[in-house]
């Protein structure tokens, strides 16, 4: 059941120079010019300017009357990044937005829009149940199993990632 | 995150227990020296039709309540306790007989009882409906599981609904067992139906 997805960074220069932040900017130039080959929006690429990878991603089915959905996943990207949004075809949702859930000072649980989540390079961040999700707001039809939805992740660097996460009743099996 | 964690902890702890004796297991959920005592609250059960009839929180006789506050505009926590109770009760034979699941909702303008019923019908057989727009009441009952919640509307019409993520296993006289606190997942909800199942 465990799906990889490799999601090539939709590569730009500037995003190679931002992996390589702090460094000397002509040695960073020249790095972007070997790298930036058609090769590198492949998926089968795995060099040093690397790729998003997206694991796991999957949405919980969603009853009848549930006019909000959630998708979970994990991201790693090769650089220092941020998600700042996320978004599926609108014929799915409405609106898509990165929620956390948190606790407050009564101890309930709420949730909150966050305006981005950071990603450190090589690193693993996990949205999962009870944490950060992907929310799917005014679903037009129920999440069903057997079903699945395409996921663009936008990050701050411009770099975009598309994800296929599946439906399904509970998170998929480690 | 770290609960993620915690509940894979869990998950791994007990499968260890498992193979030496399943009688000496331990529950995961928690336990109060004080127990919480609900058995004299009540509110209104409501049907799909929306027809009213008095409920009690207290399980019939032989078998276990379960009660949780939410509502059904929620994406995260609500759908994972919900799931994770049918996880477990697909895991643990004659679930379905022996425990009684109920739902109050902490968002009973927007959760009317049509919606609600089959909302939780979609997770368990048979649910239980609770629903007033009694604040007072709803309120006392929440107080009673040492629980609360808050909505708040924005301008812009979005609602935001605050609550307490536990689920309460209540037994026939009124007392409140177990409490699982979110994250604590199918498997622990598992480990402790079948120990309390050895009691009823």
């Amino acid at each position: 059941m465990k799906k990889k997805s490799i999601i090539a960074v939709v590569a730009s220069a500037t995003l190679v120079l931002a992996a390589c932040g702090g460094d000397d900017a002509s040695t960073d130039t020249s790095t972007a010019d070997t790298t930036m080959t058609d090769d590198t929006t492949t998926a089968g690429d795995l060099t040093a300017a690397g790729e998003i990878v997206v694991e796991g991603a999957w949405a919980r089915t969603s009853p009848m009357e549930a006019t909000m959905g959630a998708a979970y996943m994990k991201i790693t990207s090769p650089i220092d990044d941020e998600l700042v949004s996320a978004s599926v075809d609108s014929a799915i949702s409405m609106e898509t937005q990165i929620h956390e859930t948190v606790e407050n000072e009564a101890g309930e649980m709420a949730m909150q829009e966050v305006a981005s989540i950071p990603l450190v390079a090589g690193e693993v961040f996990e949205l999962a149940p009870g944490g950060y999700h992907v929310m799917l707001m005014g679903l037009s039809a129920p999440l069903e199993v057997g079903t699945s939805i395409d996921i663009t992740l936008t990050m701050k660097s411009g770099a975009t990632a598309t994800v296929t996460a599946e439906v399904s009743e509970d998170a998929p099996s480690m | 995150m770290r609960k993620q964690f915690l509940s894979l902890a869990v998950a791994v702890a007990f499968l260890g227990c498992a193979s030496d004796s399943g009688s000496d297991a331990p529950l995961f959920g928690m336990q109060r020296n004080d127990p919480l005592v609900v058995g004299d609250q009540s509110m209104p059960r409501v049907d799909e039709a929306g027809v009213e009839s008095r409920f009690e929180f207290k399980a019939a006789d032989g078998k276990l309540l379960v009660v949780y506050f939410g509502f059904t505009n929620c994406p995260d926590l609500c759908p994972t306790t919900l799931a994770d109770l049918r996880s477990a009760f697909r895991r643990v034979s004659g679930s379905a007989e022996k425990v009684e699941v109920a739902m109050v909702t902490v968002d009973p303008e927007r959760d009317t009882a049509d919606r609600l019923v089959p909302y939780l019908s979609s997770f368990v057989d048979d649910p239980v409906a609770l629903r007033t727009t009694d604040t007072n009441l709803l309120e006392r009952v929440e107080a009673a599981f040492l629980a609360s919640s808050s909505i708040e509307k924005e301008a812009t019409g979005k609602v935001n609904v605050s609550h307490t993520a536990a689920t309460y296993v209540v037994d026939e006289t009124g007392t409140v067992i177990v409490e699982w606190p979110f994250g604590i997942g199918a498997d622990g909800m598992e480990n402790d139906l079948r120990i309390l199942f050895e009691d009823l």
